[in-house]
């Protein structure tokens, strides 16, 4: 045999072994190879017949080589296991806990950085003095609608109510404003009583006094939003002139974002002396009630007297502004005391602990399995709370209506399928070592339910417990049952990295 | 640990070729008379489980012979102690392949 086929042979072999390489592991490739390569090389060596060459050593020696493709598997076997080993985190206590830390951390980012959701978190920016109600006609149920007349308001004022210390009247209007610029945009401006901050108590980035005209102006409050739409921020329009409708008044402050809570969005305030409201317009009127007239609240509502006696068509409600300022964690308050009270309706509250023989962990393991029910319930409750701000209020610029509607329900949902899923989850943990039971298996047939076991069993992979599921829920086999695993059973679970 | 219980024939025969002196895969299928498809993912699984270690033959030896270098195996405690149960359980591992002491004798 001339040495070219020789040379062939060789080169298959080497192929043989190159190609059985790739079933190995990439770690460990060029390790798998260079044993192999020097195995091979020994044992042509060693077997070399004396002619030199025979078809039953190059046999032998293919032979030999594809064994290596049994080798290679076999190594990628090995390390497929121990990767599945060294993941032995999969289903545990640690891991469901890391997932709701991870889903608590990403949403309360998201709380911090949407601004709406940072604007309603912060009740403090958007509380008004105690004792303020919105009075409304008591023909209307609406709470956002305008329902008092100008006149309406001065007679008001000018009987001097004894429950009532403090009057401001407000009505909205979409005014062309002029800026100095060719464009005359349409602002909705709201025609407001002097003393309606100082009444509101909300605090205005200032350049005077908002109850006393500006050298003989009027003088207007721009809203954060329009502030930074129409001037870009710019803090010198403050002090500037600008023409809203008719008049010309100076522009005195801005409203910081979000603090204003009452009916009606406004781009700008314009503050006017009560003797400039047209008797007509239909507006909205906010009161601060004295001690007296605190106390007569019920219902978060006052009743207040016409300054017509006997015309109950005059009279009025005071409606407290409770509801628009009292921030977002007293709705979410409310959703899991619904969530709570809906869950049995979709689930057993039960968590399956009946067990099928007298043995019971011990004590601290029973803690341990509370104590990580209380931290996936508390966990819960964080990520409902600042997931339903964030679907809710990502880009609320003031109070809403539908944003707190929103909220109660998104906060709602995730609370009680949240709910639902932890009382699942607990029913499937191992109350040995918290790790989820697994490898479901069908025992018996469904037909013959009443004569032997029929349902599900699942088993704990670290070889403590067994879990029997029935498929059909009968009055000796109501619940699942654990079954504790005897030391009877650890050799099944050696070898395998847990245990 | 692995238990003992799990030691295979096959697995308990290349044990004994190791103890016997065979430090090397393809020594390891002479004395075996097992294809290569069988002594080398056993060994891989003695190894696994700490029945056996392997180092790599120093390169400069190697060269110096004009050959590549080899991975040596050889038996831990542990392999030891389970190759003696071993021999308790299948008798005739060591008349099949004298360990070096019973050569030497």
């Amino acid at each position: 045999m001339t040495p070219a086929p020789r040379l062939a042979l060789s080169g298959m072999n080497r192929g043989i072994l190159h190609c059985a390489s790739m079933l190995a592991p990439r770690e460990q490739r060029a390790d798998w190879l260079r044993e192999w390569s020097a195995e091979l090389w020994h044992m042509r060596r060693s077997c070399l017949p004396p002619g030199g060459f025979s078809w039953r050593f190059e046999g032998s020696v293919a032979a030999f080589c594809l064994g290596a493709f049994q080798d290679a598997f076999c190594i990628r076997q090995l390390c497929r296991q121990e990767s599945q080993a060294g993941s032995s985190q999969h289903g545990s206590a640690r891991e469901c806990l890391l997932w709701m830390g991870g889903l608590l951390v990403v949403s309360y980012i998201l709380a911090c950085i949407l601004p709406g959701v940072s604007l309603e978190s912060h009740p403090s920016h958007y509380q008004l003095n105690p004792g303020l109600v919105l009075l409304q006609s008591e023909l209307f149920t609406d709470s956002s609608a305008a329902t008092i007349h100008g006149q309406q308001f001065l007679d008001l004022k000018a009987s001097r109510q004894s429950g009532i210390d403090g009057l401001a009247f407000y009505r909205l209007a979409k005014e062309a404003v002029s800026t100095g610029h060719d464009a005359k945009p349409k602002w909705r401006v709201a025609h407001a009583s002097l003393s309606l901050f100082a009444l509101l108590g909300t605090s205005v980035s200032l350049s005077g006094a908002l109850n006393e005209p500006a050298g003989g102006l009027p003088a207007v409050v721009l809203s954060d939003d329009l502030w930074k739409r129409e001037f870009s921020g710019n803090p010198k329009v403050i002090g500037s002139v600008v023409r809203v409708g008719q008049s010309a008044a100076k522009v005195l402050g801005v409203l910081p974002r979000g603090s204003w809570r009452l009916p009606g969005r406004a781009d700008a305030w314009l503050l006017q002396p009560d003797t400039e409201i047209p008797r007509g317009a239909v507006g909205y009127v906010v009161a601060h009630l004295t001690r007296f007239g605190q106390s007569e609240i019920y219902d978060d509502r006052v009743h207040i007297n016409g300054f017509v006696p006997d015309d109950p068509e005059e009279d009025l409600w005071g409606v407290s502004f409770g509801e628009r300022t009292r921030g977002p964690w007293t709705i979410f308050r409310f959703a899991i005391f619904l969530a709570f009270l809906a869950l049995p309706a979709i689930t057993s509250v039960s968590l399956g602990e009946s067990c099928f023989s007298s043995h019971r962990p011990s004590l601290v393991k029973n803690l341990y399995r509370w104590i990580f029910l209380g931290a996936k319930i508390a966990l819960l409750l964080s990520i409902a709370y600042f997931a339903s701000l964030d679907l809710s209020y990502w880009n609320a610029t003031g109070y809403s209506e539908l944003s707190e509607y929103a909220q109660l329900a998104t906060s709602f949902f995730i609370c009680l399928f949240g709910m639902r899923w932890i009382l699942l989850d607990q029913r499937e943990r191992c109350p040995v070592c918290l790790r989820r039971v697994s490898h479901p298996a069908q025992v018996g047939q469904a037909s013959r339910t009443f004569l032997a076991w029929n349902g599900t069993e699942l088993i704990c992979t670290s070889g403590h417990t067994l879990l029997h599921v029935p498929g059909l829920p009968t009055s000796w086999f109501e619940t699942q049952r654990w079954m504790y695993l005897d030391t009877s059973w650890k050799f099944l679970f050696a070898g395998t990295g847990v245990g | 640990m692995v238990s003992e219980a799990k030691l295979s024939h096959t697995a308990a025969i290349i044990l004994q070729a190791i103890s016997s002196g065979c430090v090397y895969g393809f020594s390891i299928m002479e004395m075996t008379g097992l294809p290569s498809g069988t002594v080398y993912p056993a060994m891989r699984r003695l190894e696994r489980d700490e029945l056996i270690s392997s180092r790599w033959e120093r390169q400069p030896l190697a060269d110096a012979q004009q050959r590549p270098a080899r991975k040596y195996y050889k038996l831990t405690s542990q392999g030891r102690t389970t190759l003696e149960a071993s021999r308790k359980r299948y008798p005739l591992l060591e008349r099949m392949i004298p360990s070096e002491e019973a050569r030497s004798l």
